[in-house]
């Protein structure tokens, strides 16, 4: 019998840019349980890496949680709470988000970690990583040498403690112990010669041994929870190979939780026990990996499954080779028509987000879909009606209903397709999914 | 050029911002008054000795003290400002309100020529260094290093030193239409200055554009225009040059403020070659500072307003014209 | 040039890129060092095929690209397109050249100037290369069809520059002419070009020209271009974005108003707008969502059928690969390690590195967690110092040792590994042991110590336990390192260890799926380990 580790109920981050309220996440509900994978699947602009950074608290202005409770599952967390705000404790669970600042910062670490897609800029180019990954290992050491304390946490790496340290050695900041953990937890990570590499500076690191260094420091805490951010989208095939095999060993050997978010079915169905497809902000099918790549049954899902180009078995052209004399153009991708859809919310109306781009939107789509049962497993649900009705052309809606198919009003605010966050790693790093190009 | 993304960018910081609009308003109150100094002044700026007793009057509202000598002894006496000079006058008994007004003349000229030299040459300059690169980025930032080598005014002092002093006198369009009767009939503009800043300040604008055009030269619209068969001066004039402007403006503006200001300088150190100038007077002041302050005190304010407000303008600009910062009804970028 | 002669031939191409080649290196003496992006490559691309270039960052595969496109020229080698050395080109030539090879790049951000419209994006092309253009040298000519009116009494005058619009055949222009009478014509829009009526005569023009029609004795039918050039350009500009998926009152808006995948569909019209035969597709869809992405690939396949196109789809992303090409090269640090037909490639790799590259491809399908996979250990090596010999052996899963050695893989790779860094002397005496276990002199260990020194870094160097022959041999090269004799290790260790894939470049065969790969070539002379897949 597994428990669940983290329930989200109800989420709504929202940012407040000039262009308008952009609802990056709504009313979204997710369960993960201890020592599952579970992953986010979506494409930019759907809002995964904003419910990603919102479970661990990493929103920043102009973004805010406006709604919602983050139930976390800490038996020693509830107890340490429970005085001061018995209305944020159930049983082991705490309501991350009705306990003070300090509460959930100390969390950061010890109980959430995050790695992130790009491992260059997660690090300092002028410390060395071991350093990095010791002064990690130094703040869980203290927080958890004063578990609920949070001052301990607040002593950061200071201008002062940087020059002391240079001048009066006994006032390295990070101690011996810390270092040693440090070394282990790069061998753990799979870095070969670690005492060397320590000592190393990231830029002589190469980019899948920086991702390594990166989850090396995200273990420093023991996490219960590691928070992947597209963590493979950076880095070439093979490596990318390298990187699961360890995260999976990892999750393996140390049993801990992981919620993966990636634009990569592959990385997906590698890796994860369940799945949750985004769209404009909405978990729009969710369940076990099978409910999900076999049972599917929102349009959405197959179109994204549809999208990508077969590596194995005879592929469409082939087969039109076979049929054809002299194939040109090969077979076809069934890919979905439109773009990404804005997530303004003067834009968003009450009905089912994907009616705008599906080929199967019928006249039930124009009111917003609840949550119903898949056909799949117990776990599996869908928001979209042809959960419970067959799609009939009688009830279609005519194909020019939302005007023209290539909307570029709509795109002009939508996360121009995904580049940004998904692939290069530069303009990732400064654009929040959904928020129309707002910058940090 | 401007796109609606620059354009609204530019509106939105405007409204968000109150300091370009204060830069705004006292920038266009100095051109106003450079403009219809002829209507604007009191008093022909050159004409000395209002008073013959040598007295100094003070700005209105204020009052000077001076000597008086009754029976051989100095006795000292309160100057009362005159009604006919508002801001009173300097130590040869000019009008002081006119000379400033004739003053911004000269410093906003030589300011913006100077720095239009400057841009005309370095911005060419640059562009040929960092889009060709190699050899030739080598050979003509070695050129630029020297010129960079040298302090500008030091330089600007030699260069005055070979060319000498020379003025051009501009007629004065008011004078001519006879709309300012007793006002000088032309403007002098210290050509031989105006020259010098420019030679002086243009590595500036070509250090900036070659950093623009070297990186530049690497997007990939410029690869593709080169694989659609453009030349390299049809990709230097419609590509890497529209596209390195952005900075080249925000220098500019900020340029012409240092170049009002190293004017002042030459005027005040009597290189300039007229003496209609906010340098000039400051230099003429500065003996009498004790006694009678308003002197060197008012163009050394025209000095400061003019310098401060452009700067303003020009953060607007900059911050503005950024790609990074987006402005309202922007979209994505 | 003969119908079965390829359109692109590479012959031997290398690019080096240099280092430490400034004005202020060479004054200080500096050696410039070559990091050798693409190193002696050759293939073929025959008209109207799609070529595959697949590798991983790094590898060469856009470098190869853009130097045969002539955007960086070529260190060595040549590229023949179309039967000329592109690097003799010169003047019209090269023009021509230009005209024919495109090419459509990864990023949509920036490759396209944010500070144009998309008309002047799409007839940027047009006006380089100075289009429309015409030929004196061509006759105009009419093809006249009458309705209802007789085609006695019809005259119909071509203007010579019709050319422009309509491709002359055998130098030839022909434009199709239609008159009738107006009670056979239905209505007539008066602002349509191709349309014109006069005293209940119709005349209609089947191309895309300008048609006027006037009635005298006669009737006097003349067909023209009658629009400025800057029209034409505007108009064929909006017809390729027609083409390519997007609505056509988009000319005067800036790239910035566009999402990624409209991008890249710009970038392909801008492509496509001098007609040429060959594109370089360089990482098209790597930017793009996958949904958006497959729209594209869509797109391209389309063009392709229609234009008559020939493809180098350069791309790391083997799925794209495999569903777009008819033939696949894979690159591995700047060589061509495997060429073939994909369908073969893909079920049937030969070469161990395109096998662990698709290994290492997760697949979107539910058998995924229980499919059998090999990846590589290890990172790509640099460019400016490549491995002897096979480039890939550092991580090849499948070295060959020396033919006597009776030893597994594993161990021979750790082996491998060993060497490598007492070649590179990249071993640190210091921490060998506890702390200060064992006292270093200028880099040496004591007489006494060396027995114990080299047991603890062995420990260390070497994760499993050897068998006793290689143990004797590793003993005795630590030994040597243990008293600062760097050399005589390495030498002792490359005299033991040597593998064939270290001391020669395989070559590609010259087979139908060619691949450079000692395995195969070895396979027919030695005994050693047959390929397996």
């Amino acid at each position: 019998m597994t428990t669940d580790i983290l329930r989200v109920d109800g989420l709504s981050t929202r940012f407040f840019t000039e262009q308008g309220q952009v609802n990056a996440v709504s009313d979204l509900d997710l369960r993960i349980e201890r020592g599952e994978v579970f992953g986010i699947v979506g494409e930019s602009g759907s809002g995964k890496s904003v419910t990603a950074r919102s479970v661990i608290d990493l929103i920043e202005s102009p973004g805010r949680i406006t709604d919602g409770e983050i139930w976390f599952n800490d038996d020693g967390l509830a107890e340490a709470v429970a005085d001061d705000h018995p209305e944020a404790v159930d049983g082991s669970f705490v309501n991350l988000l009705e306990v003070p600042e300090r509460v959930r910062r100390s969390l950061r670490g010890t109980s959430f970690s995050m790695i992130f897609q790009d491992p260059e800029s997660s690090f300092n180019p002028s410390l060395t990583v071991g350093e990095q990954i010791a002064e990690a290992v130094e703040v869980q050491r203290r927080a958890s040498a004063n578990p609920r304390s949070t001052r301990a946490k607040t002593r950061e790496y200071s201008l002062g403690s940087l020059v002391l340290s240079t001048v009066l050695p006994s006032r390295k900041y990070v101690s011996e112990a810390s270092r040693e953990r440090a070394i282990e937890l790069l061998e753990l990570v799979g870095i070969p010669d670690p005492v060397e590499r320590a000592d190393e500076y990231p830029h002589e690191y190469s980019g899948g041994m920086l991702q390594r260094a990166m989850i090396a420091q995200a273990l420093a805490g023991e996490p219960d929870v590691l928070v992947a951010d597209e963590p493979t989208t950076a880095l070439d095939v093979t490596i990318q190979a390298q990187v699961l095999d360890l995260l999976d060993d990892l999750q393996e050997e140390t049993g801990m939780t992981i919620l993966l978010i990636t634009h990569n079915l592959g990385v997906v169905a590698r890796m994860c026990d369940r799945v949750g497809v985004m769209y404009a902000g909405e978990i729009v099918e969710r369940g076990t990996l099978e409910d999900v790549f076999d049972d599917h049954v929102h349009p959405y899902t197959e179109g994204l499954l549809g999208s990508i180009p077969d590596l194995e078995g005879p592929t469409a052209r082939r087969a039109a080779d076979d049929r054809a004399e002299k194939p040109r153009g090969g077979g076809r991708l069934e890919p979905i028509p439109g773009n990404v859809p804005s997530l303004l919310d003067r834009e968003m109306g009450d009905r089912c987000y994907f009616a705008d781009r599906c080929p199967k939107a019928m006249e039930d789509c124009l009111s917003h879909p609840p949550e119903y049962d898949g056909a799949g497993s117990e776990e599996h649900e869908v928001r979209c009606v042809l959960a419970t009705r067959e799609y009939t052309e009688a009830r279609a809606l005519p194909t020019d209903y939302f005007g023209k198919a290539d909307r570029a009003a709509a795109d002009k605010h939508a996360d121009p397709d995904g580049t940004e966050t998904d692939v290069q790693p530069e303009r990732a790093e400064s654009t929040v999914e959904g928020t129309g190009g707002e910058r940090r | 050029m401007i796109s609606d993304r620059v354009a609204s960018n530019l509106k939105a910081e405007f409204r968000r911002n109150l300091l370009p609009k204060i830069g705004l308003v006292v920038l266009t109150a100095i051109l106003l008054m450079a403009l219809f100094a002829p209507v604007l002044a009191t008093h022909n700026p050159n004409t000395t000795g209002y008073f013959d007793d040598g007295t100094s009057y003070p700005p209105m509202g204020t009052t000077a003290e001076s000597y008086e000598v009754v029976d051989g002894e100095r006795q000292s006496i309160e100057v009362e400002p005159s009604s006919e000079h508002l801001l009173g006058t300097n130590n040869v008994g000019q009008d002081v309100f006119s000379r400033l007004l004739y003053g911004a003349r000269t410093s906003l000229l030589v300011g913006t020529l100077g720095t239009g030299i400057a841009v005309i040459m370095g911005v060419p300059f640059g562009l040929i260094s960092g889009y060709f690169g190699g050899r030739i980025d080598d050979a003509m930032m070695r050129v630029a290093d020297v010129m960079l080598a040298f302090p500008s005014l030091v330089l600007a002092l030699a260069l005055v030193g070979v060319f000498g002093s020379m003025t051009v006198s501009i007629p004065d369009p008011f004078v001519a239409a006879g709309l300012a009767e007793g006002m000088p009939s032309s403007t002098p503009l210290p050509g031989t200055v105006t020259l010098v800043v420019g030679l002086v300040t243009w590595v500036w604008f070509a250090r900036v554009a070659r950093g623009e055009a070297m990186a530049i030269r690497n997007e990939e619209y410029v690869t593709a225009a080169r694989s659609l068969g453009a030349s390299d001066a049809t990709i230097l004039f419609k590509h890497v040059l529209p596209n390195s402007l952005t900075p080249v403006i925000v220098l500019a503006t900020i340029q012409v403020a240092s170049v009002i200001l190293l004017e002042s300088s030459l005027s005040f150190l009597g290189f300039s070659g007229t003496t209609l100038s906010w340098g000039y007077e400051i230099q003429q002041g500065q003996e009498y500072l004790r006694q009678n302050w308003w002197i060197s005190t008012i163009p050394g304010v025209g000095i400061v307003l003019a310098v401060i407000s452009i700067n303003l303008l020009g953060d607007w600009l900059r911050d503005s014209l950024d790609p990074n910062i987006e402005g309202e009804g922007g979209g994505a970028a | 040039m003969s119908a079965d002669d390829p359109l692109v031939r590479v012959e031997d191409l290398r690019k080096y890129f240099w280092e430490n080649d400034s004005l202020l290196d060479r004054l200080l003496g500096g050696e410039p060092v070559p990091v050798r992006a693409v190193d002696g490559v050759s293939f073929d691309i025959d008209p109207g095929e799609t070529l595959g270039l697949v590798g991983e960052s790094g590898c060469g595969k856009s470098t190869t690209g853009e130097t045969l496109l002539r955007l960086q020229e070529p260190t060595d080698g040549d590229v023949v397109f179309d039967g000329e050395s592109v690097y003799d080109l010169e003047g019209d030539a090269l023009t021509d050249f230009r005209r024919g090879a495109q090419v459509v790049f990864q990023d949509p951000f920036s490759s396209l100037d944010p500070r144009m419209t998309i008309g002047g994006i799409v007839t940027q092309p047009l006006e380089i290369h100075d289009w429309p253009w015409t030929d004196p040298g061509v006759e105009s000519r009419a093809e006249l069809r009458t309705d209802g009116i007789s085609a006695d009494i019809v005259s119909v005058t071509v203007a010579d520059d019709v050319d422009k619009l309509v491709a002359p055949v055998d130098g030839v222009a022909t434009v199709h002419v239609t008159v009738r009478s107006s009670d056979v014509a239905g209505d007539v829009d008066p602002d349509e070009r191709g349309v014109d009526e006069a005293d209940g005569v119709v005349a209609e023009v089947a191309e895309d020209l300008s048609v006027d029609v006037e009635r005298g004795d006669g009737i006097d039918v003349r067909v023209s271009v009658d629009r400025s050039t800057k029209r034409l350009r505007l108009d064929r500009a909006r017809s390729l974005l027609e083409r390519v998926g997007l609505s056509i009152d988009q000319l005067d808006r800036y790239p910035h108003e566009f999402s990624g995948g409209q991008r890249q569909r710009i970038g392909i019209a801008r492509a496509l707008a001098l007609e040429p035969e060959f594109v370089v597709l360089d990482e098209p869809t790597s930017a793009l969502d996958v949904s958006v992405q497959a729209q594209v690939l869509n797109l391209l396949a389309d063009l392709q059928a229609e234009f008559d196109l020939t493809y180098l789809l350069i791309s790391h992303d083997l799925s794209v690969i495999r569903h777009v090409c008819d033939r696949v090269a894979v690159m591995y640090l700047g060589e061509i390690v495997e060429i073939g037909p994909v369908d073969e490639l893909f079920a049937d790799p030969k070469h161990p590195y395109t096998q662990a590259l698709l290994d290492s491809v997760p697949r979107a399908s539910t058998d995924e967690r229980e499919r059998e996979r090999e990846t590589l250990s290890g990172d790509v090596p640099s460019p400016r110092d490549p491995p002897s010999g096979c480039r890939f052996r550092t991580r090849c899963p499948k070295v060959i040792p020396p033919a006597d050695l009776e030893i597994d893989q594993e161990t021979y790779r750790e082996l491998m590994t060993l060497r490598e860094r007492v070649e590179s002397r990249d071993v640190s005496l210091e921490t060998v042991g506890d702390d200060g276990r064992f006292a270093l002199e200028n880099g040496t260990v004591s007489e006494a110590d060396v027995d114990a020194f080299v047991a603890a870094l062995k420990d260390r160097l070497l994760g499993t336990e050897l068998p006793a022959r290689h143990d004797a041999v590793v003993t005795e090269a630590l030994a040597s390192v243990a008293v600062g004799d760097w050399e005589a290790a390495a030498d002792r260790l490359r005299e033991e260890y040597e593998s064939v894939c270290e001391r020669r470049n395989p070559a590609l065969d010259a087979d139908e799926h060619p691949v450079a790969c000692h395995l195969y070539d070895a396979a027919e002379r030695r005994d050693a380990p047959a390929p397996e897949h």
